[in-house]
């Protein structure tokens, strides 16, 4: 299995552990009051001028409903109760499953595993999220276009998060509405800008570009909003990935393979003829993914270049060699990291936007 | 001393020796009452300790009745509600609760200490499946019906058991029991797929 087809595994993963918890019933509205008094001391009614008993709809581990106090429109995300104690064993669970899927053997996998476990726990503690939201936000206000809800510390509690309620349409039905290119464009931009300031400035980023936690609107603005899932970006993991984009050390042989070794997608115990085949497959896939990096506007509706790349992608799984390594190639941190430029690009590509990539 | 004080003095006598006291004289010398004070409101220690969960149960109705929310409830959320409540008033007895469970080697005999609280339950109880009824939310089924009082009641030890065995943060996993036990029982007493089969099964047995 190759390291860039790796965006995948999250994917199907947390689907998979999603999807067990999606099959739960929305909470009761006694549960609703439950667990604000257990967590807050008050009922929902007497924290909100108003508040909706419906969840307005699900989240991924919680529920959302809309509620409103002092003429502000809020949204108030609740955490299904047990979900944070049942992460474990629901990941156990599901770990077969993955591994088949993969095919990879079990050793290899498991520094994967704790990658996806320690962020799945992260995402049930919403006090953590409370926190990193808050600053993320603020850190990214300056950036054009982007709009972030105020959280509120004050109604909020490690099961409870409260924040503004943002208007705006989910990715599907805002492309239904025709925006102009030129809307797209703007919101593509600031999706894009959003991305690389957190990558490369704060080394810290919302790994979760699931359509659902960003609100498109007509004013060619984004609402975003659920940090949940971030990845912090170590160091030399950093140095090494970007390293990749960059066409000058790609061109040395020598360069190459060390940042191969490095980001883990080669190995010592790999033969000269491993290292060799490998390293081919990598670069045509490297010099694809990165295209967007090394010129200064992109055209994200091009769709002859995803087609390239998911016609690649289909030739890598189905080829013999690598379906038959049981070696996992690349760093632990590319996992999410790769995640997310999938999550972007794809947003992008279903926005067909055309926007300055040069950083 | 009022009946609410003996029982507080009670429990905590538990908390402290781990035991039941060795007499009504014994428990009462340092309450500084008699033993005839003692008498006059409970016959027994068993009285007592039946007292003490039939006073968990009534607290937690009286917080509940007087709810302008818990009022518009429909049946099944009544029930969650009160689950809720009941655990909530449960955990400032939690310690004298472990202790009466280690207490009896056989199971299912603990039971005792529940007789006159399941009589109060069953009333509460039934009041909630009227209501189910006259909301259609509960199906009132020939001989099956009358059955459904104990069905809660089962429901309740089962929620009792679980919360005793709960060690999650908050007592979350004995919150996600309760909502998925009382989703689950409510649904099979709502008119469903069997009432649907028997009624066909009698069409067929009965046309000529």
């Amino acid at each position: 299995m190759l390291s860039m087809d790796k965006g995948m595994l999250p994917k199907a993963y947390t689907e998979k552990f999603t999807m067990s918890q999606y099959s739960a019933p929305p909470l009761s509205g006694p549960l609703v009051v439950n667990t604000f008094v257990k967590t807050l001391g008050k009922t929902p009614a007497q924290l909100y001028d108003a508040f909706d008993m419906k969840a307005s709809n699900a989240a991924s581990i919680g529920q959302v409903h809309k509620a409103s106090k002092d003429g502000k429109q809020l949204a108030v995300k609740i955490q299904y109760p047990g979900v944070a104690n049942s992460v474990k064993s629901d990941l156990r669970i599901v770990k077969p499953f993955a591994v088949r899927i993969v095919g990879m053997n079990e050793v290899d996998m498991d520094k994967y595993f704790e990658e996806i476990e320690t962020k799945l726990l992260e995402e049930t503690d919403y006090k953590l999220e409370l926190r990193r939201s808050v600053e993320l936000s603020e850190l990214c206000a300056h950036i054009p276009n982007l709009v972030f809800p105020r959280y509120y510390a004050n109604m909020s509690s490690d099961r409870i998060i409260t924040m503004d309620w943002l208007q705006g349409k989910h990715l599907k039905e805002f492309l239904e509405t025709n925006p102009t290119q030129d809307v797209r464009n703007r919101i593509g931009q600031a999706l894009w800008d959003f991305y690389q300031f957190q990558m490369h400035k704060l080394r810290k980023v919302h790994a979760d570009p699931h359509p659902g936690n960003f609100l498109l609107r007509e004013d060619g603005t984004v609402g975003i909003f659920d940090f949940g899932c971030v990845k912090e970006i170590p160091e030399d993991f950093y140095v090494n990935y970007f390293l990749l984009t960059n066409q000058e050390v790609l061109k040395d042989e020598q360069r190459r393979r060390e940042i191969y070794t490095n980001l883990e997608m080669i190995h010592p115990s790999d033969s000269e003829k491993e290292i060799e085949f490998f390293s081919g497959l990598f670069q045509k896939m490297i010099s694809l993914l990165t295209l967007p990096f090394t010129v200064d506007r992109f055209d994200f509706g091009d769709e002859a270049y995803f087609t390239e790349i998911y016609a690649y992608m289909d030739y890598l799984y189905n080829l013999k060699e690598v379906r038959d390594s049981k070696v996992a190639r690349g760093s632990r941190h590319s996992l999410y990291v790769n995640r997310t430029y999938f999550g972007l690009y794809s947003i992008l590509s279903d926005l067909k936007a055309d926007i300055k990539t040069g950083w | 001393m009022e009946k609410s004080d003996i029982r507080k003095a009670y429990e905590q006598y538990w908390l402290e020796n781990g035991k039941q006291p060795v007499s009504v004289y014994a428990f009462c010398q340092p309450l500084n009452i008699t033993e005839a004070d003692f008498y006059e409101r409970y016959s027994s220690f068993d009285a007592l300790e039946n007292d003490i969960w039939l006073g968990i149960f009534q607290e937690s109705l009286a917080k509940l009745q007087p709810d302008e929310t818990y009022q518009q409830y429909d049946a099944q959320e009544k029930l969650l509600a009160f689950y809720f409540m009941w655990v909530q008033d449960l955990k400032a007895h939690r310690s004298y609760i472990l202790l009466q469970k280690s207490r009896f080697v056989v199971p299912g005999s603990e039971l005792r200490q529940l007789e006159t609280f399941r009589h109060a339950f069953y009333e509460y109880a039934s009041d909630v499946i009227k209501e189910g009824y006259l909301h259609q939310q509960i199906k009132e089924r020939k001989y099956v019906s009358d059955q459904y009082v104990h069905g809660f009641w089962l429901q309740a030890l089962f929620v009792l058991r679980y919360w005793v065995k709960d060690t999650s943060e908050r007592f979350e996993m004995t919150d996600a029991a309760i909502e998925k036990a009382v989703n689950l029982s409510f649904q099979l007493i709502r008119s469903n797929t069997l009432d649907s089969l028997i009624d066909f099964g009698k069409f067929m047995l009965t046309r000529k």
